[in-house]
């Protein structure tokens, strides 16, 4: 089962397949073995949250290639590198290194709460596995090829968030492009996914929207603005639950500059914005670092104030919620995104009993977690600290998507720009990467029984999808 | 006094232990304990299998006694659904049982031998 196909390309999924959340691939061909991000679940803990690593022998891999920091990308990486006999290089971008350092010392620290002592450790690995680690992480510039051991690879800017890179792979003759999470829509600080200038042969896409549709951005930040306004006017707290490094810097920039538009309702400290993270200081100085890989509207805006566009006129830092004065309406950005713990958490405890207040869900909720399960509007919700108590919910539950994932349209625009013939589906639960499957196939259809037909795979987590090539001509494709 | 299996994950560089009374743990307490010891959750989603270290040969009676001081490789791998099997286990019978619920709920499998 594990011996590497002579011939073929390989593609395995250790986790990721027909789920969101633990992204882990990898790839096979000619010997050489490339891995593929090595993220956690953020619905489960521990162990359990891994990709199924017990599945690969983790010593063959020659590199990894993480595409950027987020938890479901890239936090079971000291793992990888510390309790396992992989021995790989290992590369991400210089951003993506930065906020992942910090990122993870917090993740290390937000998952060992709560354990007794008594109990075995919960945490995947220890502050001493992340620093030790972190120094072998080589770091690769933007639109620069690397070659290891005849492994060529070049990163492309996603989108997404900071850092965010997607991988394009050499193999010989063959060319594999991972795109990792990605966003073709340009926001306030971000450039939008690029296309390589060669075409792929193989593409490895995310399918986390399936076929749905986004609204205009435009649109969803005025929903978002008006949303909150009307909240905070009638004298409710809007929670907005946020990964604390990424889109909840957007978020900022869209509030901060609403709350400047209506300074004599909102500015001033009359509504205060709350951003609660540890890494709130921390992340103005990554993101100050780094506005030259952003977009040129930031970046023009940086260079003509001469000012951080990253520290926000009408948005407080809180370290945490003993120092917070809860006495009116107040919008606050706390982390985690997905209400699992912590202070999202604490606070969505102590707010939704309360119908004016509202819980506003910005990001992506994978299945499992809190966030999705309020979605289904629920009359009550499990305190966390103590789980035979019920807490009513009464406060309004909305959601406008600022995920940063491209949506139907996008995806698929993207997709014929890069002209593979096997298209690989990772990054979305079964449904909507099953629709999105049959969605492109009957978009390739013309191409059907041709030399160039497409091929379309949705693989689940450790089912094989195995590509015979001649040349660079497909002449057989099996798997699922 | 206490008795001590030795377990590592097959991806993993060093052992774990379960300790226990006895002399030796079946094949089901041992998975259920390495289970619950990992916090692995409920079983829906994954498998829990048991090798021998030398030969990799999968422990697959769950009524197998594991003498003390022995050790094992454990495999967590995803759960096999009823509804997308593409390719069908040694048994027939079995195929609805593909992950490690029962090592949660306590009911061990039994197997029916046939002759
Ligand atoms: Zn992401
Ligand atoms: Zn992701």
């Amino acid at each position: 089962m594990e011996q590497p196909n002579p011939t073929g390309l390989r593609f395995f999924s250790l986790g990721g397949g027909n789920e969101v959340g633990r992204s882990c691939h990898i790839l096979q061909y000619k010997g050489k073995t490339i891995m593929l991000d090595a993220g956690v679940h953020p619905a489960y803990q521990g162990l359990a949250s891994l990709p199924f690593y017990d599945e690969f022998d983790l010593s063959t891999v020659d590199i990894l290639l993480i595409s950027h920091f987020h938890l479901d990308h890239a936090a079971s990486l000291p793992y990888v590198m510390q309790r396992t006999n992989f021995n790989g290089r290992v590369f991400m971008t210089h951003p993506t290194k930065a906020i992942y350092r910090w990122l993870l010392k917090d993740f290390v620290r937000v998952t060992s709460i709560g354990g007794s002592p008594n109990e075995k450790d919960d945490n995947l690995y220890t502050d001493e596995d992340l620093s030790e680690s972190f120094d072998r992480i080589e770091t690769i510039d933007y639109h620069s090829t690397m070659d290891v051991n005849g492994i060529k690879f070049t990163a492309f800017h996603a989108g997404h968030v900071l850092g965010a890179a997607m991988f394009q792979i050499e193999l010989g003759s063959l060319r594999v492009l991972f795109t990792g999470d990605y966003s073709r829509e340009l926001d306030r600080h971000l450039n939008s996914a690029e296309i390589p200038p060669l075409a792929s042969d193989v593409l490895i896409v995310e399918s986390t929207f399936g076929t749905a549709t986004h609204e205009p951005r435009l649109s969803r930040e005025k929903k978002l603005t008006q949303l909150i306004h009307s909240t905070v006017t009638k004298g409710g707290r809007v929670l907005m639950p946020v990964f604390a490094l990424g889109r909840a810097q957007e978020l900022m920039l869209i509030l901060d500059e609403y709350w400047s538009h209506n300074e004599e309702e909102l500015g001033n400290g009359q509504v205060p914005i709350y951003y609660a993270s540890n890494l709130a200081k921390r992340s103005m100085s990554v993101f100050q670092t780094y506005v030259n890989m952003m977009n040129d509207s930031i970046r023009k805006k940086f260079r003509d104030s001469k000012t951080n566009p990253f520290i926000f006129k009408n948005i407080s830092y809180l370290k945490n919620i003993d120092s917070f004065q809860d006495f009116g309406p107040s919008v606050m950005l706390a982390a985690p995104g997905m209400l699992q713990n912590g202070l999202s958490r604490d606070l969505l405890e102590k707010w939704c009993p309360e119908p004016k207040n509202m819980v506003l869900i910005t990001g992506y909720s994978v299945e499992g977690s809190m966030a999705k399960y309020l979605m289904l509007e629920p009359e009550n919700i499990p305190s966390v600290n103590n789980p035979e108590v019920n807490i009513p919910r009464r406060c309004q539950v909305e959601e406008i998507s600022f995920a940063a994932h491209v949506d139907f349209q996008e995806n698929i625009d993207f997709i014929e720009q890069i002209r593979a013939s096997n298209i690989i589906l990772v990054h979305g639960e079964s449904n909507p990467m099953g629709r999105l499957k049959s969605a492109l196939l009957s978009n390739f259809s013309s191409t059907k029984g041709t030399e160039d037909e497409v091929h379309v795979f949705n693989p689940r987590n450790c089912a094989d999808v195995i590509l015979e090539f001649k040349g660079v001509k497909v002449a057989k494709a099996v798997g699922t | 006094m206490s008795s001590v299996i030795f377990y590592r994950f097959r991806s993993q560089k060093d052992p774990s232990r379960i300790l226990f009374d006895g002399t030796g743990l079946t094949v089901f307490d041992l998975k259920r304990e390495i289970i619950f010891e990992n916090k692995l959750g409920d079983g829906l989603d994954f498998q829990l299998k048991l090798f021998t270290p030398d030969t990799e040969e999968e422990y697959e009676d769950d009524a197998q006694v594991i003498p003390r001081s022995s050790s094992v490789i454990v495999r967590r791998s995803p759960a096999i659904k009823a509804t997308n099997l593409n390719s069908r286990p040694k048994l027939g019978a079995l195929a609805a049982v593909g992950n490690a619920t029962r090592y949660v709920t306590g009911k061990p499998r039994v197997l029916q031998k046939k002759s």
